[in-house]
C-alpha cells in the first residue's frame, strides 16, 4: 500500500515539475528575473573574492558552466536574454546627463573631447577591422594547409 | 492622525517620488523615441541620441540637479549587470566560433585593444589634456563595468570614464556601419570583432541588427576584450606611472 501511495505521490511531484518547468519556458518575467538573481549572486561574488572583474562579467561565465554541465537549459533563459539584450540601450541612457556636472565640457574642452573620442573610434574601428580580416584569411589558409598535410 | 509622524516619513517619501517621476520619464521617452525611430529612420532619431538630449533639457528647463536625477534612475544603470550576464545565451548558442576561429579572435582583442588606450593616450596628449583626465580616457572603448574598475585603478575618474565610454559607444554604433561598408572587407568575422572592440555593448546590440553571426562575434569580443584590458590594468598602471 505505501509504495504505491508513494509512487502516486512522486508522480503527481513530476507532474508538478514539468508544469513548473513548461511555464517557466513560456514566461519573459520569470527568466528576468532569474538572469536578475544570478547576476545578484555573481555581484557576491565578485564582492567576496576581491578579484577586479564586475558582477556581470562572473554572472556570464557562471551561466556559461550552467549551461555546458546542463544544470540549465538554455529555454529558460532565452526570452529574458533577449529582453535584456533588445532594450540595453535604455539602461545606458541616465548615465549621459552627467555632463551637466561638469560645465567645463560645455566649451573648447568638450569640442577637444568630442574630437578625441570621434577620432579614436574611427582609428579603431579600421585597425581592427583590417587586422581581423587580414588575419583571418591568412588563418584560414593556414589552417587548410594544415588538413592537407 | 499624528502629522509629525508623517512630516519625519517626508524625506522618504520624497525620494519615492523623484525614484518614480525621473524614472517613467526616462522609460517614456526611450519607448517614445523607440517608435518614432521605427517610423522615421535616421541616424539622429536613435533612442540613445534623442531620448539623453531630451532629459537634458527637461532638466535643465526643471532646474533639477544631476544628481537628484541619478538617484532616482540608477537603478536602470545597475541593470546593465544582468544585461551583461544574458550574453551568456548567444556566445553560449555559438560557441563553435570560438573554437574554430580562436586565433584571429585573440589577435583582434589584443591589437584592437593596445589601438584603442593608445589612440587615447596620443590624441589626449596631441590636444594638451592633462593626466586624471587623459586617463579616464584610456578605456573607454571597452563596456562600462570593466571600464570603471580600470579606470579606478589607473588613477582616472570612473564617472567621467562612464560618460567617454558611452559617447563612445553611441558613436561607433550609429557611424560603425558606415565606415563598415566604406572598407573592402571580405568577412563577416572583421565586422563583428570592430564592433566589439570600438563600441561594446552599443556596438554589439547594433550589430544584432545587422545580422546574428556579426553580432555575436561582437558580443564575444566585447567580452574577451573587457577582461584581457582587466587583466593588463595592473601593467598599464607601472607603464604610465
Amino acid at each position: 500500500m505505501l509504495p504505491r501511495k508513494f509512487a502516486m505521490l512522486s508522480h503527481t511531484f513530476k507532474k508538478l515539475l514539468v508544469f513548473l518547468k513548461r511555464t517557466f519556458h513560456k514566461s519573459r518575467i520569470l527568466q528576468i528575473a532569474l538572469i536578475t538573481a544570478l547576476w545578484f549572486i555573481a555581484q557576491e561574488i565578485s564582492l567576496w573574492s576581491h578579484l577586479p572583474i564586475p558582477g556581470g562579467v562572473i554572472g556570464l561565465f557562471l551561466v556559461l558552466i550552467l549551461l555546458y554541465f546542463n544544470l540549465l537549459s538554455i529555454r529558460s533563459l532565452a526570452l529574458g536574454a533577449e529582453w535584456f539584450l533588445a532594450e540595453m540601450l535604455l539602461f545606458f541612457i541616465p548615465a549621459v546627463p552627467a555632463v551637466l556636472n561638469h560645465q567645463e565640457f560645455f566649451g573648447w574642452m568638450g569640442l577637444k573631447i568630442l574630437a578625441i573620442i570621434i577620432l579614436g573610434t574611427i582609428i579603431v574601428i579600421i585597425g581592427t577591422a583590417i587586422i581581423v580580416d587580414f588575419s583571418f584569411y591568412k588563418l584560414e589558409k593556414l589552417s587548410k594547409r594544415e588538413m592537407k598535410s | 492622525m499624528n502629522f509629525e509622524l508623517l512630516l519625519t516619513y517626508r524625506p522618504l517619501l520624497m525620494a519615492a517620488e523623484v525614484t518614480l517621476l525621473w524614472s517613467v520619464l526616462t522609460i517614456g521617452l526611450y519607448w517614445l523615441s523607440k517608435h518614432f525611430h521605427r517610423r522615421y529612420k535616421r541616424w539622429w532619431t536613435t533612442p540613445i541620441i534623442i531620448t539623453p538630449i531630451l532629459l537634458i533639457i527637461i532638466t535643465l528647463l526643471s532646474h533639477t540637479n544631476y544628481n537628484v536625477y541619478i538617484r532616482g534612475t540608477h537603478w536602470l544603470i545597475a541593470l546593465l549587470g544582468p544585461a551583461t550576464v544574458a550574453f551568456a545565451v548567444p556566445i553560449y548558442k555559438r560557441r563553435n566560433i570560438m573554437v574554430l576561429y580562436w586565433r584571429t579572435l585573440s589577435i583582434g582583442v589584443v591589437f584592437g585593444s593596445i589601438l584603442s588606450i593608445a589612440s587615447a593616450w596620443f590624441l589626449a596628449s596631441a590636444v594638451g589634456i592633462t593626466d586624471a583626465l587623459r586617463l579616464s580616457l584610456l578605456p573607454r572603448s571597452i563596456s562600462t563595468p570593466f571600464a570603471m574598475v580600470i579606470s579606478g585603478e589607473i588613477g582616472g575618474t570612473p564617472e567621467l570614464t562612464a560618460l567617454f565610454v558611452i559617447l563612445t559607444g553611441i558613436f561607433g554604433a550609429s557611424f560603425g556601419q558606415l565606415l563598415l561598408y566604406w572598407l573592402p572587407l571580405k568577412s563577416k568575422m572583421s565586422m563583428g570583432a570592430s564592433f566589439g572592440i570600438a563600441a561594446h555593448v552599443a556596438g554589439s546590440s547594433k550589430a544584432y541588427e545587422l545580422d546574428n553571426e556579426v553580432g555575436t562575434i561582437a558580443a564575444l569580443v566585447m567580452v574577451l576584450t573587457g577582461i584581457f584590458n582587466v587583466l593588463i590594468a595592473p601593467l598599464l598602471e607601472i607603464i604610465l606611472t
